[in-house]
């Protein structure tokens, strides 16, 4: 199950005013804090760890750039999340024909087993329980595969809520939309996975 | 089941919770009714289960060391940004206070030229408007008319230049060239600055008027050690230097009617004096120191004269205004 964001967000708000008071503790527990989500976020849309780990230290690069900016209007959560998100999206666009090579070259070297599985789990008319999904790697790699498929909107909007479990309205402030956007934007990109996944078992 | 948009947007908001209760309530029983529905509810629901099933990932252990890195990299940058931009602050700076005071010079030069063009007479070598003057009638003096002397009536730059004169006597000089100008009508027209080893006389006049002193000189030019004439050109040329110069030479440069035939009769006189220099048996110099040649072609210089024979009272003639205008600096140097 992903992550209660708003168990997280108690103590933010605290450790925002002492950082904005230039306290580095503070900055570093904030870091902590959200450093292996916002770096699993990023490298769900963009697929490249090492790129995953850098885009993630810009963002809390640019986090303590303008932690003394940071107003309150939102919370310090979507905040942190939007300027990852923008990052990793700007550098999907920089990078969206290489990273179609490299998912075009992945899917030929995905195994026969992999496939199979696959097939298994579209042909499944019945609900799959994510832990047991998670335990098959091969589908997780076709998975992750297909995932990066997608739009990079149509990503971001997937990855957002069904990795980092945001709710529509949190999704809507990161990405700067309507919620009505996000509403269509989810459901077509989990209909359109669902096309991608159909046409990998083939 | 073919996708239907609404109703996938409807199913995933089921999914995801983000249904009022009444509309939870609806599509449990479109679900329960149509197993079409329930079919792609499931599809949906499976894709959200995979994509949450996919391992989280950690981030790298030395992520916030690598963050503290990144932050002393880009404050080394930015202190570099910052030297460099004050290395480029003191360079323009320093760019900055030559232009102004190139400026300031400039305006200066400016505000001289204006000051000068305002307080200085006007100099020939100025170039103005041309003035059409009513000719005033020259004193009737037949006998020293100049022989093509003809009414001058359009007024303009004539000679402008410098002679230079060097005596051993320079108190007896001075005072006969002080009385020669106030004789001859120049003392309002003429500036006098006095240095101990040189007097310097500077005269703003008409050419009649330095025909008459230049004459009133050639009594005692051979009291001169020696005579130089430099005969101004525009400023973008140098001028013209007559060692020697007799005082017919003189007279004949100044006599021209313009700058221009000024300082071709110059150039003409010193390439003929140099010529006669470099001349075996130098006669032909010896010709010039007499004033033979140049006395042929030379008008006779108008001496000036007293209105009245009685000294008591005794009428200086102004000079005729108008006409060629000249400026001459006298120079008298103390050779002792």
């Amino acid at each position: 199950m992903p992550l209660s964001a708003a168990s997280i967000n108690i103590d933010d708000s605290v450790l925002v005013q002492r950082s904005q008071t230039g306290d580095l503790e503070a900055m570093e527990r904030l870091i902590l804090k959200y450093q292996s989500r916002i770096f699993n976020v990023v490298l769900k849309m963009c697929g490249n760890s090492d790129d995953a780990a850098e885009l993630t230290q810009e963002t809390f690069v640019k986090v303590i750039e303008s932690i003394e900016k940071f107003k309150g209007k939102s919370s310090f959560y979507t905040w942190v999340f939007r300027i990852a998100v923008n990052l990793t999206l700007n550098y999907c666009q920089r990078t969206a024909r290489m990273a179609t090579r490299s998912l075009d070259a992945e899917e030929n070297e995905s195994d026969s087993q992999g496939r199979q599985g696959l097939k298994e789990f579209l042909s499944d008319d019945s609900a799959a329980d994510p832990a047991v999904l998670a335990q098959r790697r091969e589908l997780c790699d076709l998975a992750k595969a297909a995932l990066l498929k997608l739009e990079e909107p149509q990503r971001a909007v997937m990855v957002l809520r069904d990795i980092e479990g945001m709710n529509y309205a949190e999704i809507a402030e990161v990405l700067n939309v309507e919620l009505g956007t996000v509403r269509s934007r989810l459901s077509r990109a989990r209909s359109h996975l669902r096309e991608i996944l159909e046409a990998m078992q083939k | 089941m073919k996708a239907n948009p609404q109703i996938d947007e409807l199913l995933c908001s089921f999914i995801d919770g983000e249904l009022s209760l009444r509309q939870q309530t609806e599509v449990q029983r479109l679900v329960a009714r149509d197993a079409e529905v329930a079919k792609r509810l499931r599809q949906l629901q499976n894709c959200s289960n995979l994509v949450n099933a996919l391992p989280v990932e950690q981030a790298p252990v030395d992520m916030l060391e690598q963050i503290k890195r990144s932050l002393e990299r880009q404050s080394l940058l930015s202190e570099r940004s910052v030297s460099a931009g004050t290395h480029a602050g003191a360079w323009h700076l320093k760019v900055r206070r030559f232009v102004a005071a190139a400026a300031m010079i400039a305006l200066m030069g400016g505000l001289g030229a204006v000051v000068y063009q305002i307080v200085a007479p006007v100099s020939p070598g100025t170039s103005g408007p041309v003035a059409i003057d009513t000719p005033r009638p020259a004193p009737v003096i037949p006998e020293l008319l100049p022989p093509v002397a003809a009414p001058m009536v359009v007024s303009g730059p004539g000679f402008s230049g410098r002679l230079e004169l060097r005596t051993a006597a320079l108190t007896q000089a001075d005072a006969f060239l002080k009385a020669a100008i106030e004789d001859n009508g120049l003392k309002g027209l003429t500036q006098v600055q006095t240095l101990p080893d040189r007097r310097i006389y500077q005269i703003e006049c008409s050419r009649e008027g330095l025909d008459r002193l230049v004459a009133d000189l050639g009594t005692i030019w051979r009291n001169f050690e020696s005579a130089s004439l430099v005969v101004n050109t525009d400023s973008f040329t140098e001028p013209v230097v007559l060692e020697s110069v007799t005082p017919r030479q003189t007279a004949q440069i100044i006599g021209q009617d313009s700058a221009e035939a000024c300082v071709e009769a110059a150039r003409r006189a010193a390439v003929l004096s140099r010529f006669a220099q470099a001349m075996p048996g130098r006669e032909i110099l010896s010709t010039l120191e007499n004033d033979q040649i140049t006395a042929i072609a030379m008008p006779e210089i108008p001496r000036p004269r007293q209105a009245s024979n009685d000294p008591e009272t005794k009428v200086i003639e102004a000079p005729p205004q108008g006409g060629v205008q000249t400026s001459l600096t006298i120079v008298l140097l103390n050779t002792q």
